[in-house]
């Protein structure tokens, strides 16, 4: 569904992806861990639209996306969940919602908002709240509803779990775990990379902007040298 | 008492149309950042568009309309043109564009159209008034603030129940994020100087109908006021513009009447020096919007 | 204030009179060519350069675009105006004067003198004014000051007749009380120059030119941007002053329209369109424009010939008409911010390609400088509490380190990490909890402060001062964070650091044609330039691979090791830190759960769980 290929991209000064590479089956759950600064976030907002690469491609469906803004890729059914969540404060959780249906013809809006309500109940509640008073947990279901409202066939996250207590990073996988079921397609990035290796199908580990290691959740957990993957090898003379 | 209820109705007369224009300012400016320079040029068009019909015989009835239209069309020309090629500049390089295109339209007035003062009449009624009590209310105030009053009802309905009005405050909060919902930049900014035009037009009609007259350089007055009002207001909030409007065109009023009579002139000066001291003291302006908490 | 003589006096001199010359030169030689007539248009062009400079003083050099200089121009008009001006003429115009102005002569040396004096106490109002609004390059607000300035002048000197003779009648010079002669005129061009030229070189200008280009960058290195730009302020003010003295002893006459909205076009077009950073770049705007402006007008004269074709039929005639200038100016501006903000010249100067061409081969290189020991200072950071409305970034987190050793933070996004830097630097006050630097509290001073103490940081996203040359930006460094500190030590040079960062060859090229490495190279000596106790470097790593990383580990060693300064680093990539750091600590959630040896917090499985997350949910 999704096949990103040899992405090179600049983030001011700093070459954040070097010749990134990745693919999303239809229907599968693919997960992207990695320190903070490897390049995670800057690879879902090229895939996104947002920041344009300087070398390499972005095919959706077949179709070579790469360098079209991102309301055009919202219309072909791709959506993000931006880091930090992004959800307009100011704006009531039902405003939130409709914006995010911006794409969605308007006859079908009033329902598809209703069944954001019944899915997220939090948010049915405080439907007319500014988004500005919601809690962390409660802004994090926002702004997945927000993008499943436009019923993407590509839902991307990043960081999800984000400044959340335990209890709602449960919440979060438990609503991966959901949507998997239900045969959506998901690219998500996470720091918590032992829960998201678990709900995943596979994985990509990116490091200074490279993919270091792929392969199923399971393989990649199961790997005794997943931290120094993650965090690169130490020079103590004795691993390499 | 008398005198500040009358100053409070004049003012609200005035601070009316400076309401309009300051809405205008900040609408363009949430979007884009960019202060409008330009924004009284619009108001110019309007009045040789006036000056044209005059000459042609046909009354206000005709006049208003394409003032309107014309503010409309004078704004996305505008746009098109100098300012969809800056979007995301410095704000350096946005003022100095604004500035310049300023210059560059009301100069094309001086060129091409005339360097003096064109006249039209105003309309027969502007100079009438009523008793209210001991009060004395110009129809032309009345006139006014109705149609501002309705102007800013219909548009808070624009903004607020809309999917465009939707679109624009989302578009002003977060523009990226807009676009990751599928706002389609061109269309909220585009629509954003349409709306722009079209409150600039209203106001321009009555500001017009007071004048009396054009020349090319008109466009600074309702400009200014305009920017001011929205910066008493704060720059990023609409509703703020609006008081900024009326604020300013009372504290006009007052200012005015109370100013010793050789200094009156100098009320434009008195609030200009009040205003860059608001912003000295208070850069963000005198209504900050209750920002909800940021999760 | 010059730290080197021939590059920062003697040179700029040379080049302000070579183009003072060139431009003088130039004007009377087209005068000679025109005729009479064009006498007065060569001495307004020669005034309009003495403004423009005098506006680039403070546009170019800070970077805030005032629209209010020509206010400035006003109030001096008006000052000199009223002192100059015989009593028996103003008895004539304003005899109402205030304050007794109409008795009052004092000729126009003294009304100049005078003029500037009453205009660098507004402006230094005025300065005051913009530093509290937090005024920046760029900013909104700077601009807002300033244009109600300008209206403010404007408004008074059309409504207050008794002082100024209102708006239409003016005051008025006696005929043949105006300058008669072009000497003063061409005395203050040069002096407007070298001004101009100097300050740029100065010590005060090279940092305001270096919180233009970064502001948050330059509070690091110790500059504070607000002393600077108030000296810009009244230094730009004075040759406004008399910049605009001279405009109304030359028109022999004053009207509140003339110091308004056309001439602040005017004057920041031509400021444009030559380059807003440079004082030649000025000086050329001012001849295109002038020049630009002149063709137009007779374009729009009727019967203008080029070349026996007339140009006053139709079609051409719709096109070329009176008044052109003032679209012509619009366009100008406008056309350049579209296309070319930089104007034509960017910040080109005649000094500095005269030097550079002279100069031949590159001096040698310095020998390989010797190490410093470092002073004998603890920083201790302790019990810092930080929380974000709800959300508690810090939980009593703390730090230690010594200038002999290299500390290193780790921690998963969202630790606090960068909120730690930002408490020990001052970008961030502390809810509670202290950063003490030897015997110094720091708590909650700002980041120049800070600088000045001696902890000077680097930023993840690289912030370099990008127009600027290598040497400049090390330079800029140097200069702002040796000032205040009174030890005697001495300080590796700023030679020594550029050849030790491995930058010798890329001395004199701009920090925007660096590659990244050299970039990240630069970012350290200039930091190390502020020759401070304690280096702070925020992922110096970030997008390196593994074999940059690694060369990074000698590059820090070597610069603290010249400079003799105590290292804190914070970096995700293990490699680098592992190789590099004595101790290291690890954060997570706010709080301090592990510190060490690299190789104890690696293994300690709070640091892996951290991390990679916890596997079960809880």
């Amino acid at each position: 569904m999704l096949e990103v290929a040899g992405l090179t991209a600049r983030y001011g000064a700093i070459a954040a992806l070097r010749n990134a590479e990745l693919r999303v089956g239809s229907g599968e759950v693919i997960g992207l861990i990695g320190p903070n600064g490897a390049g995670k976030t800057t690879l879902l907002k090229c895939i996104a639209g947002l920041v344009s690469p300087a070398r390499g491609t972005v095919s959706f469906d077949g179709e070579v996306v790469t360098g079209w803004a991102p309301e055009r890729l919202v219309r072909s059914g791709l959506a993000l969940v931006p880091e930090h969540r992004r959800i307009f404060v100011d704006l009531t959780v039902a405003e939130n919602l409709r914006i995010g249906a911006v794409t969605v013809p308007g006859p079908q809006r009033a329902q598809r908002l209703a069944e954001m309500g019944e899915r997220f109940e939090v948010l049915a509640d405080k439907w007319d709240t500014p988004a500005g008073y919601l809690s962390g947990g409660e802004a994090q279901q926002l702004a997945i509803a927000r993008a499943l409202v436009s019923r993407p066939r590509l839902l991307m996250m990043d960081e999800p779990s984000l400044g959340l207590a335990p209890v709602l990073v449960d919440l979060v996988f438990d609503l991966i775990d959901e949507l998997r079921a239900e045969g959506s397609s998901l690219l998500v990035v996470e720091q918590n990379a032992s829960r998201l290796l678990a709900a995943a199908d596979r994985a990509y580990v990116l490091r200074s902007g490279e993919i270091v290691a792929t392969g199923t959740g399971e393989q990649l957990a199961a790997r005794a040298d997943l931290f120094e993957a993650y965090v690169g090898p130490s020079v103590d003379g004795e691993s390499s | 008492m008398t005198e500040l209820t009358q100053n409070l109705i004049d003012g609200l007369g005035r601070g009316s149309i400076y309401a309009l224009l300051a809405l205008g300012v900040a609408i363009v400016f949430g979007v884009m950042h960019l202060l409008n320079f330009a924004h009284g040029e619009m108001i110019t068009v309007g009045g040789y568009l006036t000056y044209w019909t005059a000459l042609q015989g046909w009354s206000w009835w005709v006049a208003a309309p394409l003032v309107l239209v014309g503010a409309v069309v004078t704004s996305l020309v505008i746009e098109r043109v100098a300012f969809s090629r800056v979007r995301g500049s410095s704000d350096f390089t946005l003022l100095l564009t604004s500035f310049g295109v300023h210059f560059v339209v009301s100069a094309m007035f001086l060129l091409y159209v005339s360097a003096s003062v064109k006249t039209f009449d105003r309309p027969g009624w502007v100079a009438d008034t009523y008793a209210v009590g001991p009060l004395r209310v110009e129809v032309f105030d009345t006139v006014v603030i109705a149609t501002a009053v309705a102007t800013l009802l219909g548009t808070s309905l624009l903004l607020n129940r809309t999917m465009f009005g939707l679109s624009l405050r989302a578009a002003a909060a977060d523009f990226d994020t807009a676009r990751l919902m599928g706002v389609r930049s061109d269309t909220v900014i585009r629509g954003a100087f349409a709306l722009s035009g079209l409150l600039a037009g209203i106001a321009g009609i009555f500001w017009l109908m007071r004048a009396g007259s054009t020349v090319p350089s008109a466009g600074i007055d309702p400009m200014l006021k305009g920017v001011l009002a929205a910066l008493i207001g704060g720059l990023g909030s609409l509703r703020g513009a609006v008081a900024g409007g009326f604020v300013l065109g009372i504290a006009e009023v007052v200012l005015r009447s109370r100013l010793p009579d050789g200094i009156a002139g100098l009320t434009e000066g008195v609030v200009f020096v009040l205003i860059a001291l608001l912003f000295i003291f208070r850069p963000q302006g005198l209504v900050s919007v209750a920002r909800a908490e940021r999760v | 204030m010059f730290p080197d003589r021939r590059r920062d006096v003697a040179l700029p001199l040379l080049g302000a009179a070579l183009l003072w010359a060139v431009f003088v030169g130039g004007g009377l030689l087209y005068e000679m060519v025109a005729g009479g007539a064009a006498e007065r248009l060569v001495t307004v062009m020669f005034i309009d350069a003495i403004v423009v400079l005098g506006i680039g003083i403070y546009v170019g050099n800070t970077g805030i675009l005032s629209f209010g200089h020509i206010g400035f121009g006003s109030i001096a008009g008006y000052t000199f105006a009223l002192f100059a001006i015989a009593p028996t003429e103003k008895l004539n115009r304003i005899p109402d004067a205030p304050f007794g102005l109409a008795e009052v002569s004092v000729g126009p040396w003294g009304a100049v003198v005078i003029a500037v004096v009453v205009t660098l106490a507004v402006a230094a109002v005025i300065g005051v004014g913009l530093a509290r609004s937090g005024a920046e390059s760029g900013a909104v607000a700077a601009t807002v000051i300033t244009l109600a300035l300008l209206f403010v002048t404007h408004e008074v000197a059309r409504n207050w007749p008794d002082l100024t003779g209102g708006e239409r009648a003016g005051l008025f010079f006696t005929i043949g009380g105006a300058l008669d002669s072009r000497i003063p005129v061409v005395v203050c061009l040069a002096g407007a120059v070298v001004v101009a030229r100097l300050f740029a070189t100065s010590r005060s200008g090279r940092l305001a030119i270096v919180a233009r280009e970064d502001n948050l960058a330059a509070r690091a290195m110790g500059v504070n941007p607000l002393v600077q730009q108030m000296i810009a302020l009244l230094l730009s003010v004075a040759v406004v002053s008399i910049g605009a003295s001279l405009r109304v002893y030359e028109d022999g006459s004053i009207l509140p329209g003339n110091f308004f909205f056309s001439y602040t076009l005017l004057t920041l077009v031509m400021l444009i369109v030559g380059g807003r950073n440079g004082v030649t770049g000025a000086i050329v705007g001012v001849a295109v424009i002038t020049a630009a402006r002149e063709l137009a007008r007779r374009l729009g004269q009727d019967g203008f010939e080029v070349f026996g074709v007339g140009l006053d039929g139709p079609p051409l005639d719709w096109v070329f008409r009176e008044n052109l200038q003032t679209v012509v100016l619009g366009v100008a501006m406008l056309g350049f911010m579209l296309w070319r903000p930089g104007g034509l010249l960017d910040d080109w100067e005649l000094d500095r390609w005269l030097g550079r061409t002279r100069a031949g081969d590159a001096s040698d290189p310095p020998d390989d400088p010797a190490p410093h020991s470092p002073r004998d200072r603890l920083l201790v950071v302790r019990d810092v509490e930080v929380a974000f409305g709800g959300f508690r970034a810090l939980d009593r987190a703390g730090i230690e380190a010594t200038t002999s050793e290299v500390v290193g933070i780790i921690g998963p996004n969202g630790a606090g990490k960068t909120t730690l830097v930002n408490v020990v630097t001052g970008v961030v006050t502390p809810d509670s909890g202290t950063v003490i630097l030897g015997d110094l509290d720091l708590t909650g001073r700002p980041p120049h402060h800070v600088a000045r103490a001696g902890l000077v940081r680097t930023f993840q996203n690289l912030r370099l001062f990008s127009a600027l040359t290598v040497r400049e930006n090390v330079e800029g460094a140097a200069r702002a964070g040796l000032r205040d500190r009174n030890d005697d030590r001495a300080v590796p040079g700023v030679d020594d650091l550029i050849f030790a960062a491995g930058l010798w060859e890329h001395a004199d090229r701009r920090a925007r044609e660096l590659d990244y490495g050299n970039s990240r190279r630069l970012e350290l000596a200039r930091a190390a330039a502020a020759a401070p106790d304690f280096l702070l470097l925020d992922e110096p790593t970030s997008g390196m691979n593994d074999a940059e990383s690694l060369a990074m580990v000698q590059q820090v060693r070597r610069m603290a090791a010249l400079v003799g300064a105590g290292v804190v680093v914070i970096d995700h990539d293990l490699n680098f830190i592992t190789s590099i750091c004595d101790r290291v600590y690890c954060l997570d959630q706010g709080r301090v759960i592990a510190q060490g040896t690299p190789a104890e917090v690696k293994a300690n499985p709070l640091v892996q769980r951290a991390y990679l997350g916890g596997a079960e949910p809880s």
